[in-house]
């Protein structure tokens, strides 16, 4: 325990979260918006464009049928405006309402693929949008970009420094599949992840929360170093884009090995058992990896969330705006609804870790009512 | 409760070949941030690497993290009790390492950390990169936590002028090879700073700086220490706009000057380094980068 401002807070804890310290605003998430590209690649489609006969039945081992990409004049900051565009059509707020706008996406090409380092690609998309007067900057933290916009927004939030924010992403990914399909030989291929990138834009709206409904419950995050490299991407030497090497298997390992511990740890934090959670959203990359990890799950905690959704069928892994790409299919079909309680757990390359817990609310539910 | 500035670093490469590269660098800034400060690598909670320039470009994971692995922050299995790292990286051009310290800055505020590191590193090209702006590689690091008694650092103030992005970009893109000399196809990496910009940039920053300090209260005369970046002469032009005498300006100089993301990092460390910075009361932070975005803070001994 340490005292802060004479209240004892408890802060022995491997996540790095916020205090229940008197005084903080409450956040929640006010809206969501996405951008789909029109065009469909399918699973089936992709590998008969491989350059090797790789015997690999990628739809049975990953249950991706198919992914959404990019035509044409479309690329990440393309499909950030987008999703940020339809994000402030289901809000309240206008463009000129927010105080920080937040690029999370991996990808950040702007006229087809230039990978924009600097300046950062938020500036082209506040300028899209019309929040000329936001605080912009990007973060780079591989499929955890998104969440990790979510819990530095919050902080800001909770400390009263600004009233709201957006996160945006844009990720124009598919390429890395079309380079993957030139080298990729069998199976153990360190490419073979890239085959299941999908291209979408995700954009989300967090504001002081004054409605008095439970918003942000628990925001939390990590980075398991030890296991930095097993997943890097560069650009690539074959094509436009780039290229990813990743130890899947590896990853999984870890993930199954720590995932128990860290949730354990936030959901205790937000005095909440996992059977509370109505929707738990993982990070999608397969259906076989969300179905092994749910049975860790169950095996550990000896109950199961409400539904753990698997999205993957038609969208593959859109990296960052993964958790934001089930939630509006969710959303949309109306089967999520004012009073769920979701948990979004971010597993990213790094190796990053974060759990995001929330409750949908009337507004949001009723946004996405057409 | 102001946050407070512990521990500074600073790397350049030397003739060992092991000593190049954007991650290396950042890796032996780190370092010698925690000895100065007297740091365990395990007390830092945050980790935000703030360096554009990654070697080979890397896309993925944050370069944060390989740096956390490195310097050995937690990095190995999760510890009861104990408090982990979280590392991830802000990328917001020569303006990122005063929007990293905004950043850490906040979760110390509201003590979801105890400690924070900051680093900024940039690799130089290979020989196929095309790169019209050359800069030496450099890396450096500051580490932050919190003193009851003293104001410290206060919120960064930022402002863009986008009309004026063009005049200093950096990206990656795909060339087929073709042109007057066979070249093999691939990604190759261009960095463009138009006539222009510094002058620009000093101009911005001044109209930036000004309304800050009057959001203060805080007239020039009182500012004890200006730390401008980038470069000798954005310092000189921004402290004339501002009317602060050379005298209370720090001189980065040539070497410093020529750095890009570590050098309002590096910049601090040379004027804790001189004397300059426990000298001042009144400390007024500016940086100017691609955008062109001006980011300024105060922070208050």
């Amino acid at each position: 325990m340490t005292t802060i401002e004479g209240v004892a807070i408890a802060t022995e804890h491997w996540l790095t979260t916020e205090p229940d310290l008197a005084g903080a605003h409450p956040a929640r998430l006010e809206s969501i918006g996405v951008r789909l590209p029109a065009r469909r690649l399918s699973t089936d489609e992709l590998m008969a464009s491989t350059a090797h006969d790789t015997h690999i039945d990628l739809e049975r081992l990953t249950g991706i049928h198919e992914r959404r990409i990019v035509a044409d004049g479309e690329d990440s900051l393309s499909l950030a405006v987008g999703a940020a565009r339809d994000c402030l059509n289901r809000s309240r707020h206008r463009a000129g309402d927010l105080d920080m706008v937040i690029n999370a996406s991996i990808s950040k090409y702007a006229g087809g693929y230039r990978q924009r380092l600097e300046p950062p690609l938020s500036l082209l998309v506040k300028q899209a949008i019309g929040a000329v007067d936001a605080v912009s900057f990007d973060i780079s933290n591989a499929c955890a970009g998104m969440l990790t916009g979510v819990f530095l927004l919050n902080d800001y939030i909770r400390r009263g420094e600004i009233e709201r924010g957006m996160v945006v992403s844009g990720e124009a990914i598919s390429q890395l599949g079309r380079n993957a399909a030139r080298q990729v030989r069998s199976i153990m291929s360190r490419q073979l992840a890239s085959l299941t990138l999908g291209d979408a834009g995700a954009a989300v709206i967090v504001e002081r929360d004054g409605t008095g409904s439970s918003g942000i419950t628990t925001a939390a995050f990590t980075t398991l170093a030890k296991h930095s490299r097993l997943c890097l991407a560069y650009p690539s030497r074959v094509g436009p884009g780039a290229t990813m090497y990743t130890r899947a298997r590896t990853i999984h390992k870890v993930a199954i090995d720590n995932v128990p511990t860290l949730l354990r740890e936030a959901l205790d934090r937000a005095g909440l058992d996992l059977a509370d959670i109505d929707y738990f959203i993982p990070h999608q990359t397969s259906s076989r990896a969300i179905r092994t990890g749910t049975r860790a799950l169950q095996d550990i905690f000896r109950q199961l969330p409400g539904e753990v959704v698997d999205n993957v069928e038609l969208f593959g892994n859109t990296s960052s705006t993964t958790h934001f790409v089930a939630l509006h299919r969710l959303l949309q079909e109306g089967r999520m609804h004012a009073g769920d309680r979701v948990l979004l757990l971010a597993l990213a390359s790094g190796l990053e870790i974060g759990v995001v817990v929330f409750t949908i609310d009337d507004q949001m539910e009723k946004s996405w009512v057409s | 409760m102001g946050v407070v500035v512990v521990g500074t670093g600073v790397a350049r490469p030397t003739r060992s070949p092991l000593s190049h590269g954007a991650r290396r660098l950042a890796d032996a800034a780190a370092r010698q941030c925690l000895v100065s400060a007297g740091y365990q690598p395990d007390s830092i909670n945050m980790l935000v690497n703030v360096g554009v320039y990654r070697e080979r470009g890397l896309g993925e994971p944050a370069l944060a993290a390989l740096i956390q692995q490195d310097v050995d922050a937690n990095a190995g299995r999760i510890k009861r009790g104990e408090h982990g790292t979280f590392s991830f990286d802000v990328d917001n051009g020569a303006c990122g390492a005063l929007t990293g310290l905004d950043v850490v800055r906040g979760f110390l505020t509201s003590h979801a950390i105890h400690v924070g590191m900051v680093v900024g590193s940039d690799s130089a090209p290979g020989p196929l990169h095309v790169r019209a702006l050359p800069r030496p590689e450099s890396g450096a690091a500051i580490l932050l936590g919190r003193d009851e008694g003293v104001v410290g650092l206060s919120a960064v103030r930022q402002r863009t002028y986008p009309e004026y992005a063009e005049l200093l970009e950096g990206y990656w893109e795909w060339v087929d090879g073709a042109g007057r000399f066979p070249r093999r196809p691939g990604n190759r990496l261009v960095v463009l700073e138009r006539r222009g910009f510094v002058d620009r940039a000093a101009q911005c920053a001044a109209e930036v700086t000004t309304d800050y300090l009057d959001d203060f209260g805080v007239p020039t005369e009182s500012v004890d220490l200006l730390v401008a970046t980038p470069g000798q002469t954005f310092a000189d032009e921004l402290a004339d706009l501002l009317g602060i005498g050379r005298e209370r300006t720090l001189h980065v100089g040539e070497q410093l000057g020529a750095m890009h993301t570590a050098q309002p990092i590096a910049a601090i460390d040379q004027a804790r380094r001189t004397g300059r910075w426990a000298a001042a009361r009144t400390i007024l932070l500016v940086a100017a980068g691609s955008g062109i975005t001006v980011t300024t803070a105060l922070y208050r001994h």
